[in-house]
């Protein structure tokens, strides 16, 4: 069963159209959605927890569609918003006793674990959290009820290298059980290369590509060369190219070039990069 | 909806416990001071727009938003707004109404038809609070919301003072009990009205 499939997924706003969106995201699998400010992430992330209303096309979760009884749904959902969201004057103890009220599933034992593993005091107020420490609460509530899908919106962001390396490391664990999967969206491509299984590119609201990474990474690389070699090749072969005084940099299909050129391995940062540009 | 409730119980002890001083303070002036009705009234008024405070906290708090990834319907996030309006609102109207009884007790002006009017007065204007603003503040949010609420206000003062003046009469009741009825009824239902308004407000809302 697929945790999440999205079809033709439609959303419009002045200046601004999420155009056909098309995803699927398998059961024990993380999905990174790579995208500018802008891209229309958050706007997914919302049309998936049923917050704005579409304009066309179908979300199913779990199975299920997202309009069917999504508070049902959502007993199965762990949600980090970049902004978390939780009331500043409240504590870590508190807020698991809201959640508890709220959450069917919620497990005071796991959330106290969480605040002892990622070193949350409980007693002290949100609004005296640094930033990480916010964000370590927000994943540890989302975490805390036994949840089969998490939705991540830009949850590593503004996070120090330390923290985010933590904060990555229980997503991956979160995912060694195979019921459970990930979307997580962010601008920051590497934190996501780390843990992906799959890859989605938006761009202004349109997708450019979801593929799994290791695919992505056989697929494509990275080709050093002069302006002539490159006008050599099959054109099906670039999908992207940078000029500079010293030479071309090219992103290429490595199965439609010639052996004998050097292509190097590509990160997903510069493929995303190579084909925002080549798309404006 | 017991942990929206919840929540919005912690909230107000941390930042409506300078309202509830002002609560008590008012009502021990009003019980042991002048007759004046600002201090019998004021109590109501202010502890059932508490929720409009809460809402404010919120949104500042980006809770709206975190509240809609949650397993709660739109509908529950007003309705425990509106509860929390009643057992704030409610609990300092009985409180005020207990004191008033007292205080004519002890003055040896105790009736039941006194007793009854300041009751459905304090009801009224108790009621009239929420239910005009929450409405706007589910529409447009609590700053533009405010905003709105203040010009629909005006705008009611300028219909109100146009009918005074051509003489407009709605012809209400004398007797004390007819015009209890009538009120309590108008607030019951005015507020469950808003209460339903704010619903379809606030569903319609993009988050």
């Amino acid at each position: 069963m697929n945790a999440l499939e999205i079809r033709n997924l439609t959303k419009n706003y002045d200046g601004f159209k999420l155009d056909n969106l098309n995803l699927t995201l398998p059961c024990g699998c993380i999905m990174g959605l790579i995208g500018e400010n802008g891209a229309g992430k958050s706007t997914t992330i919302k049309l998936i927890l049923d917050m704005i209303n579409r304009d066309g096309g179908t979300i199913t979760i779990m199975g299920k569609d997202n309009r069917e009884n999504i508070l049902l749904t959502k007993q199965d959902i762990g949600v980090v918003l970049d902004e978390v969201g939780i009331p500043e004057c409240l504590t870590a103890k508190q807020v698991g006793k809201i959640m508890k009220s709220t959450f069917e599933n919620w497990d005071d034992a796991v959330f106290d674990s969480y605040l002892k593993r990622l070193s949350i005091a409980p007693n002290k107020a949100f609004k005296e959290f640094s930033r990480g420490m916010k964000m370590k609460l927000g994943i540890a509530v989302a975490l805390s009820h036994n949840p089969k899908l998490l939705i991540l919106d830009e949850a590593t962001s503004g996070l120090d290298p330390v923290v985010r390396d933590e904060v990555v490391e229980m997503f991956s664990e979160f995912t060694r059980d195979e019921t459970h999967s990930v979307l997580i969206s962010s601008h920051i491509v590497s934190d996501l290369e780390k843990i992906c299984d799959y890859i989605a590119f938006l761009h202004k609201g349109k997708l450019l590509l979801c593929e799994e990474k290791d695919i992505l990474l056989e697929q494509y690389g990275l080709l050093q060369c002069s302006e002539k070699e490159l006008s050599e090749l099959d054109s099906e072969a670039v999908k992207g190219k940078k000029i500079s005084p010293y030479g071309v940099q090219a992103l290429v299909l490595r199965d439609k070039v010639p052996a004998n050129m050097n292509v190097i391995p590509v990160s997903i940062e510069e493929l995303f990069i190579f084909m925002v540009k080549e798309s404006v | 909806m017991k942990g929206l409730m919840l929540k919005d119980l912690y909230m107000s002890a941390k930042y409506c416990r300078a309202f509830l001083i002002i609560v008590f303070v008012f009502l021990a002036v009003s019980f042991f001071g002048d007759e004046n009705v600002f201090f019998i009234i004021y109590p109501t008024m202010i502890a059932s727009i508490i929720p409009v405070t809460l809402i404010s906290y919120d949104e500042r708090d980006k809770w709206n938003q975190y509240s809609g990834t949650l397993p709660y319907s739109k509908a529950q996030i007003v309705s425990s707004k509106y509860i929390t309006g009643l057992l704030f609102g409610g609990s300092v109207f009985i409180l005020s109404v207990l004191a008033a009884a007292v205080r004519m007790t002890l003055k040896n002006s105790f009736s039941w038809d006194a007793l009854l009017m300041t009751a459905v007065f304090l009801l009224a204007l108790g009621v009239i609070g929420p239910t005009l603003l929450l409405p706007f503040v589910f529409k447009f949010g609590a700053e533009k919301g405010r905003i709105a609420f203040y010009v629909m206000v005006g705008l009611l003062c300028s219909v109100g003072a146009v009918l005074a003046g051509i003489g407009f009469n709605v012809g209400l009741p004398s007797d004390s009990i007819s015009l209890s009825v009538i009120i309590i009824l108008a607030s019951v239902l005015l507020y469950a009205l808003s209460w339903r308004l704010s619903i379809l407000f606030y569903q319609k809302r993009e988050l």
